[in-house]
């Protein structure tokens, strides 16, 4: 079992390693040197107590989202879609927060609320697709993205522009902000609920009978069915859960750190967050570490424009190595699992 | 059988489009084949016949080098050859034609056809060229298929006609096919039949798998019987009736003796009433099945894999409907009930394919015999799983059912097969269920396993459980069975009691040869 765990966990190191060699190279091949590049990026996450703060403002929605693809991933669903739902929770988040004066606190649960509920919403689609006539998820969550994104720069530019301002929503009330954690940094209390939630869901599957029906769905869904747990209504539970906390990382970006809708907002950490699931193996306490990772990365990659010759956009690239190390390491890895299989039932 | 140059030998060589000489193929303990040796002449549609697991595919794999034997020697029209791998197969003229298609659902039929070997023109496909050549195949062996239609929208009959004309265009004079009528309707499998013979006809070979008895009988020049990964017989066809070739299949010699039992018949816990279902392919799959389970005896099913066994287990778990008719667990409709329901209701199931129904192989023991009882108590209490009770639980079963492992968290894929059945059975036997249905438990098990699994069994009987055995080994049921119900083609075509199990009569029945009065009961 032990053996089993580090197998894996060696996997991951290795796809990240691999990754980063590559990436190594190809900074030489612009010129650049890979030390040089490495020190600044992480003088530019870790430098100082500011900055390891904005990297922990960056590693908030990547973790929140990467949780809800955790979740998905448990039960056997693909959750592509995280991206949109963060959208959709954005913006519902920003009109509670502007359109309604609350008393404070209220306000700003109320406002989390209706972004859970946009996330869930959102994704019902596809998980009723799914549910009832075996549509992949994958695709058609892939495809809502696009959708939501569209239709909240719709809603902002259309339905609720500020008057005179950029393509963005009137600024939300400060009954709806969500408490700050320091006085030099915007970093707030999304990063601890982000850890709760981690943690929270870790719990849940390991200790809970609902848990444990969810897990198995995920990894064994014939195994599942055959001991009485309902499949397609797990399905479709689990997919609705990772949609609603795609919302609420929306809705904590909104009300933590934006203070408002506007086009373009958190671009990517839909994608980042399933990445970074994925790099955890689906574990959500792993997703703390690899969304840190990423977090890192995306403000150290900040300095590295100023300090180096090199663009940020090599951070782009790394992440593109690790995503194809990664998913190299899982098809070698379904290969030989399949191949056993044959093994085991073609006599 | 070694090099004689003799011309006589030589002679004889030629005439075999396919020798296979002593091969044996192990995974782990288990033999697969076990010193087999078998001779195709050319021209001749040649079945290979046995149950599920008598080893025909790994033999067949073997041939088409997908697999290497351990021993054992392959002549391919004459000349001695390592199959290292398919492309040398397919040199040689083999194709084969698998249970599983590999299509490309976007790409028309020539196009997949002629997938990896397209014809070129400048440099270009030539898909008119190809799409001829697809029609003229398809004419002449009666394949019917419209070589502009995308694959993804055929039907499976169809989808195997590609597959088997992507053989012919790579050269094939040597036809292997792995369960061909699985997918198949039945008017597809007549129409599969007549293209077997016009190969032939053209002086082409085939190997044709099945488990089938009638279509062996209606379709080949000659059967070759494989049973537990041994050879029983090659014979021509003509001098063999379905009831021979039964008992080749199925054994003759009783390995295992009746257990001693006291007569116990208590109150119906099964009450199942003329019920029908459909199988995948929508075909009718049960029909008009009724019996009774009561408390304290064994009813077992005889028949030869396919025959409604699968869907018989699968409807009385709830994991299939019903089309027709009834089941009652304990005068509970099950109709009415979830899976989950049904268990609660009172079932045990030991399901057949054990490996993807019975267990999560990557996960552990303890979690493995969590399955189906998360939900109650002790194991969890207001939703939250209790591991220590879980963990302990497992350890108590381990020891109780001696299972070869280190704990309740090793995985289960670390344990052979004998050791996952037996986690099944600890796992199924001890939620208090008052009906067992056991599917095949002792498929692939070995011998001192199956022992242990019997006296389980036996223990379950004398504890006043109504349990249901399907199983295709007589041998089995005739040691365990209270009555036996032979079924054949989705009806049950008659009962024996288990203790006067005549061999030749359930033999008769299996094959659908004839349908003996059944036993008269007591009204």
């Amino acid at each position: 079992m032990i053996r089993d765990r580090l197998r894996e966990v060696s996997g991951q190191i290795i796809a990240i390693a691999v990754a980063l060699i590559l990436g190594a190279i190809i900074i030489l091949l612009v010129g650049e040197s890979p030390v040089r590049v490495l020190t600044t990026l992480l003088r530019g996450a870790f430098g100082d107590q500011e900055k390891i703060a904005g990297t922990l403002l960056q590693t908030t929605p990547i973790l929140i989202c990467g949780i809800a693809a955790c979740i998905g991933l448990r039960g056997g669903m693909f959750n592509v879609g995280i991206e949109g739902q963060l959208f959709l929770g954005g913006f519902a988040a920003a009109w509670v927060g502007f359109a309604f004066a609350l008393p404070p606190g209220i306000h700003m649960l109320a406002a989390l609320a209706l972004a859970v509920a946009a996330g869930a919403a959102w994704v019902a689609i596809p998980a009723y697709f799914r549910a009832r006539y075996n549509t992949n998820e994958v695709v058609s969550t892939i495809l809502s993205n696009y959708v939501a994104v569209l239709l909240t720069s719709y809603f902002t530019i259309f339905l609720f522009k500020r008057p005179g301002g950029w393509s963005e929503t009137p600024p939300i009330l400060a009954t709806a902000y969500l408490p700050e954690l320091f006085s030099f940094s915007r970093l707030n209390w999304g990063l601890v609920i982000g850890l709760v939630l981690a943690l929270g869901a870790a719990l849940v599957f390991r200790y809970t009978s609902w848990g444990y029906g969810v897990t198995m769905v995920g990894s064994a869904p014939k195994f599942a069915e055959y001991g009485g747990v309902n499949v397609k209504r797990q399905g479709f539970v689990v997919l609705l859960l990772s949609g609603a906390v795609g919302g609420l990382a929306g809705g904590i970006e909104t009300l933590g750190v934006h203070h408002r809708f506007m086009e373009g907002f958190a671009p990517g950490f839909g994608f980042d967050g399933l990445i970074a699931a994925l790099l955890a193996n689906g574990s959500p306490v792993a997703t703390i570490f690899t969304a840190l990772f990423f977090g890192a990365l995306r403000s150290g990659s900040l300095l590295l424009e100023v300090d180096t010759s090199a663009s940020r956009e090599i951070i782009t690239v790394i992440q593109a190595l690790i995503i194809l190390s990664v998913s190299a390491q899982v098809l070698v890895r379904r290969r030989g699992d399949s191949q056993a299989g044959e093994r085991r039932w073609k006599f | 059988m070694v090099s004689n140059a003799g011309s006589p030998t030589l002679h004889m060589k030629a005439e075999m489009a396919v020798a296979l000489t002593g091969i044996t193929k192990r995974f782990g303990a288990f033999v697969a084949n076990d010193g087999i040796d078998l001779a195709v002449r050319r021209g001749e549609i040649h079945a290979i016949i046995g149950e599920n697991g008598a080893g025909k595919t790994t033999l067949m794999n073997i041939l088409f080098g997908l697999l290497q034997p351990d021993e054992g020697s392959i002549r391919l029209n004459g000349e001695e050859t390592v199959v290292t791998d398919p492309a040398v197969a397919i040199k040689a003229g083999l194709g084969m034609v698998h249970q599983h298609f590999k299509l490309v659902p976007s790409l028309s039929v020539a196009d997949n056809v002629f997938l990896g070997m397209e014809i070129r023109r400048h440099g270009m496909i030539d898909h008119a060229a190809q799409i001829a050549r697809t029609r003229e195949l398809s004419k002449r062996f009666g394949l019917q298929v419209d070589p502009t239609e995308r694959v993804g929208l055929l039907s499976v009959g169809i989808e195997q006609r590609i597959e088997i004309l992507k053989v012919l265009v790579r050269g094939a004079r040597t036809i292997i096919l792995d369960e061909p009528t699985a997918v198949l309707t039945p008017q597809e499998s007549r129409e599969l039949f007549q293209t077997l013979r016009s190969f032939v006809a053209e002086g082409m070979t085939v190997i044709f798998i099945s488990h089938h008895l009638e279509e062996v009988m209606e379709v080949s020049d000659t059967v070759t019987v494989l049973r537990n990964g041994k050879k029983v017989a090659t014979r021509p066809t003509a001098e063999l009736n379905k009831d021979e070739l039964v008992r080749m299949m199925v054994g003759r010699e009783v390995s295992f003796d009746r257990r001693p039992r006291t007569p116990s018949r208590g109150d119906v816990v099964l009450d199942v009433k003329e019920l029908w279902a459909r199988d995948d392919r929508r075909l009718p799959a049960l029909r008009d099945v009724s019996f009774a389970v009561r408390s304290g005896e064994v009813v077992g099913i005889a028949g030869v894999a396919g025959n409604g066994q699968t869907e018989l287990a699968e409807v009385l778990s709830g994991l299939r409907p019903a089309s027709h008719g009834s089941a009652r667990l304990k005068g509970r409709d099950l109709a009415t009930l979830s899976p989950r329901e049904i268990r609660e209701a009172g079932l045990a199931h030991v399901p057949g394919d054990r490996m993807v129904r019975g267990v999560d192989r990557n996960a552990s023991i303890a979690a493995n015999m969590l399955m189906g009882r998360q939900h109650r108590a002790p194991w969890s209490s207001s939703g939250v799983l209790n591991w220590t009770a879980i963990s302990q639980n497992a350890s108590r079963l381990i020891k109780d059912f001696d299972i070869r492992a280190q704990g309740p968290g090793d995985a289960v894929k670390r344990l052979s097969g004998g050791n996952i059945q037996k986690v099944v059975l600890a796992r199924e036997f001890t939620n208090g269920a008052d009906f067992l249905l056991i599917d095949q438990p002792t498929r692939g098990v070995d011998i001192g396993a199956q022992e242990a699994i019997h006296d389980e069994i036996m223990r379950q009987r004398a504890a006043g459980r109504a349990i249901l055995l399907i199983s295709v080994q007589l041998d089995e049921l005739a040691a365990l069975a209270d009555r036996i119900l032979v079924m054949f083609n989705g009806r049950i075509m008659g009962e024996v009691a288990g203790d006067g199990a005549d061999e030749d009569r359930i033999g008769m029945m299996m094959a659908g040869v004839a349908a003996p009065e059944r036993a008269a009961e007591p009204a």
